[in-house]
C-alpha cells in the first residue's frame, strides 16, 4: 500500500509562526497549508481534508479550542495539535478534554514538535489501514448459507436476529449440513466480527490435551509443557469460541468449561491466576444432547448453559429444492478453478441428484460435483458421472435406518410435496394419485404445509 | 557534471578562520563548484534577543538578501552563535526552501555542547553535513528518508552522526550534482 504524502493545516494568527512552522513542516515533506485565522480554517477545511491541524489557543474571533470543536463535530479523524505561548494547566486539560491529539507550549523543541506530529500522522496512517483491512475482512466473509427453501431461510432469519446478540448459540445439524458455516455467519455478522473466532473441535482431542488446548498451560505444568501456552479461549478474547462437537467433551472438561463460561476466567494448567477473557459462544452438535443427558454422559447444567439460543439445520434430503441451487453454486464455483467449461446438469442427472437421499448433507454435495468435474469430458455432468449416487438411490425412502414401506412412502410423498412447494394439485398429478387420497395420506403420515 | 550554482560563505559573528577553511575544502570537494568565503562578516548584535540569549536564525536570512547574491550564488551564513526560531527553543540552521540563502550554526554541534569531549574532527564534519543540508533546502530539496543522506532530518546532532557528507543519488540527481560513489 503506498504511502500518500499527509497535510498539516497550521492557524495562528502571528505571521512569523505560520511562515517558520510552514517552513519547518514543508523541509519535512509535508504538504502545509496555512489559516490566519478560526474563520479562515473552517473555510479551507470545507474544502479540503486535513490530516492534522495546528492551532494557537489565543486568537481573535474564535479561539483554538472552539476551533476544534467545530472540526471535530464534522471530522472527528482529524488530529488537532493545540499550540500556546501561555502554558496553563486548565487550558491544556480543556483542550485534551474537547478532544485534542496533544498540547505543545511555545517555544517548541524542533524535535518533540517533529515528533509529535510524526505520531499523529502514523496514527491517522494506521487507522486509514485499519479501515482498509476491516474492509477487506468483511468482503471476504462468507454472506450466506445456500439454500432457498423455507428451512434454510428460517435458518438465515434465526442467523440475523442472534447474531447482535451476545447470546450463546448451540447449532445442531446431521454432519455436513454446514454448522460451522452458519457460526461464521453468526461471528462475521455480530459486532464482535473484526475479533477473532477460534474454532476448537471438541472431539478431535483426548481430555488431557483438550483441557491445555482450551484453557492453556503454565511451563513445566506436565511432562512436554516445555512453555506457557495460551489456550483457545484465552485467544478467542474479544471475538467467538466456537466449540464444535460439544456432545463428545469428556466429563472433567465439562465442569471447567461451564465454569469458564459462566464466570468468563480461566486458569491456565498448572497455574493460579485467574485470566478474565470476554468471549462469545458458539456450539455445535450432531448429537442428540438431550439423551446424552439423560444417560449422564453430559451434564444438564452445561446443556441449559448452551442451549440459550437453537438453530437446526435440516438435512439435505429433507430441502430437495436445495439440492439443484447447491449443485449449481459449486458447479460454477469449482468449473471456473479448474478451468473447466462444463454448463450444467444432464436432466437425468438432475433426477438423479434429487433422488438421492445424501447422508453426508452438503459436504458430501460439494465433494460429489468436485469429483463429477474432474471425470466429465463433456459439456454436461451425466449419470455415469456420479457413481456414488447411481449405486445408492436404490435406498431411497426417508430414513435410513427405518426400511419399511411406510416410512418410504411417508418420505417420497414429502419430498415430492417439497419440490412442488406444497402444491397438492401438482403432487397429486405427479405421484399420479387424486387429491383426496394425497390428503389422505397428509394426515395418516402428519405432514402438515410449512407456516409462515 | 559540475553543477551550474555557486556558493558563498558569510561568516556572522566571529567564525575561527580554520572552521571556514576546513567548510569550504569540504564543500568545494563533494560539490566540484566554486566555493568561497566571502571577506565581509556579518555584525550579529542586531539579531540578538536579550530575553532568549539567542540570535534570531529568520531576521539573519532576511539580512543575507540583502542585497540579494547573484543568480546562481547561494549564500550560506555560517556561526558559532546559538540561533532560534521564534517557535522553536532552537535550530542548528535554517533556509529558505527553494531560495538562495540560508544559515548554519556550529554552537549546538559542538561534541561539548552536550558534556562530550572537545573532537575537533567530529565538529568539522557535523558543520559540513548541516551546511550541506541547508543547502540543499535552498535547492528545493525536503527532507530524505535515506538514513545517511545529507537532506535526512537531524532533530539531535548524533542524528548529524550517523548521516554522509553527501547526498544520496536520487536527491544528488535533482539537485544536479555528480552522483555519489555508494561504496
Amino acid at each position: 500500500m503506498k504511502q500518500r504524502t499527509p497535510n498539516l493545516l497550521i492557524v495562528d494568527d502571528e505571521l512569523h509562526v505560520r511562515e517558520s512552522l510552514g517552513h519547518w513542516f514543508s523541509e519535512d515533506g509535508y504538504e502545509v497549508s496555512t489559516a490566519s485565522s478560526g474563520k479562515e480554517a473552517l473555510a479551507i477545511l470545507g474544502r479540503q481534508h486535513f490530516d492534522v491541524v495546528i492551532t494557537d489557543i489565543k486568537m481573535p474571533g474564535m479561539d483554538g479550542i472552539e476551533l476544534q470543536r467545530h472540526i471535530h463535530e464534522t471530522d472527528p479523524d482529524v488530529a488537532v495539535l493545540v499550540i500556546t505561548a501561555y502554558a496553563s494547566v486548565s487550558t491544556a486539560v480543556q483542550a485534551l478534554k474537547e478532544g485534542a491529539y496533544d498540547y505543545m507550549v511555545k517555544p517548541f523543541d524542533p524535535e518533540e514538535l517533529s515528533r509529535v506530529v510524526e505520531k499523529a500522522c502514523e496514527k491517522i496512517r494506521l487507522a486509514e489501514e485499519n479501515v482498509a483491512l476491516k474492509q477487506q475482512i468483511v468482503s471476504a466473509a462468507p454472506k450466506f448459507v445456500i439454500g432457498k427453501s423455507r428451512e434454510m431461510q428460517r435458518v438465515m432469519e434465526l442467523v440475523e436476529s442472534v447474531a447482535a446478540t451476545d447470546a450463546t448459540v448451540l447449532v445442531r445439524g446431521e454432519s455436513g449440513t454446514g454448522k460451522e458455516l452458519v457460526a461464521r455467519l453468526i461471528h462475521t455478522h455480530s459486532p464482535r466480527a473484526f475479533g477473532p473466532l477460534v474454532a476448537v473441535n471438541c472431539g478431535a482431542l483426548p481430555e488431557g490435551l483438550l483441557e491445555s488446548e482450551l484453557f492453556g498451560h503454565e511451563k513445566g505444568s506436565f511432562t512436554g509443557a516445555a512453555g506457557q501456552r495460551k489456550g483457545k479461549l484465552e485467544l478467542a478474547d474479544g471475538g467467538t469460541l466456537f466449540l464444535d462437537e460439544i456432545g463428545e467433551i469428556p466429563a472433567k472438561v465439562q465442569v471447567e468449561l461451564l465454569r469458564a463460561l459462566e464466570d468468563h476466567k480461566i486458569t491456565r494448567v498448572g497455574g493460579t491466576q485467574e485470566i478474565k477473557i470476554d468471549f462469545r459462544v458458539i456450539c455445535a452438535t450432531n448429537r442428540n444432547l438431550e439423551e446424552a443427558v439423560r444417560e449422564g454422559t453430559f451434564r444438564e447444567d452445561l446443556y441449559y448453559r448452551i442451549n440459550v439460543f437453537e438453530i437446526d439445520i435440516p438435512p439435505l434430503r429433507e430441502r430437495p429444492e436445495d439440492i439443484l441451487l447447491i449443485a449449481e453454486h459449486f458447479l460454477t464455483k469449482f468449473s471456473s478453478a479448474m478451468g473447466r467449461r462444463v454448463t450444467g446438469l444432464s436432466p437425468s442427472a438432475r433426477v438423479l441428484m434429487l433422488k438421492y437421499q445424501w447422508p453426508g448433507n452438503v459436504r458430501e454435495h460439494t465433494n460429489t460435483i468436485e469429483r463429477a468435474l474432474v471425470v466429465c469430458r463433456e459439456e454436461e455432468i451425466e449419470p455415469q458421472h456420479l457413481p456414488i449416487l447411481t449405486r445408492s438411490t436404490s435406498q431411497d425412502g426417508g430414513d435410513p435406518d427405518d426400511l419399511s414401506m411406510q416410512a418410504i412412502e411417508r418420505s417420497h410423498i414429502l419430498r415430492v410435496l417439497k419440490l412442488n412447494e406444497f402444491n397438492v394439485t401438482h403432487t397429486a398429478k405427479a405421484l399420479e394419485i387424486d387429491r383426496v387420497t394425497l390428503y389422505n395420506k397428509m394426515r395418516k403420515y402428519k405432514i402438515e404445509r410449512p407456516t409462515g | 557534471m559540475s553543477p551550474s550554482w555557486q556558493v558563498e560563505l558569510v561568516a556572522i559573528g566571529s567564525v575561527t578562520p580554520s572552521v571556514l577553511a576546513h567548510l569550504r575544502e569540504g564543500l568545494a570537494g563533494i560539490l566540484a563548484c566554486p566555493v568561497w568565503i566571502a571577506t565581509l562578516h556579518v555584525d550579529p548584535k542586531p539579531f540578538f534577543d536579550p530575553r532568549r540569549r539567542q540570535y534570531a536564525a529568520h531576521s539573519i536570512l532576511e539580512h543575507l538578501l540583502n542585497p540579494p547574491p547573484n543568480e546562481a550564488v547561494h549564500r550560506i551564513g555560517v556561526t558559532e552563535l546559538d540561533l532560534f526560531l521564534p517557535v522553536f527553543t532552537h535550530v542548528f540552521g535554517a533556509a529558505q526552501l527553494g531560495g538562495p540563502v540560508a544559515v548554519a550554526s556550529l554552537h549546538r554541534l559542538r561534541p561539548e555542547f552536550d558534556g562530550s569531549l572537545p573532537d575537533v574532527l567530529r565538529m568539522h564534519q557535523r558543520l559540513l553535513k548541516e551546511v550541506l543540508h541547508e543547502l540543499g533546502h535552498t535547492l528545493a530539496l525536503v527532507h530524505c528518508r535515506v538514513p545517511w543522506c545529507a537532506m535526512g532530518a537531524s532533530r539531535l546532532p548524533e542524528h548529524v552522526d550517523l548521516k554522509d557528507s553527501s547526498f544520496c543519488n536520487p536527491c544528488a540527481d535533482r539537485i544536479g550534482i555528480q552522483k555519489m560513489d555508494l561504496e
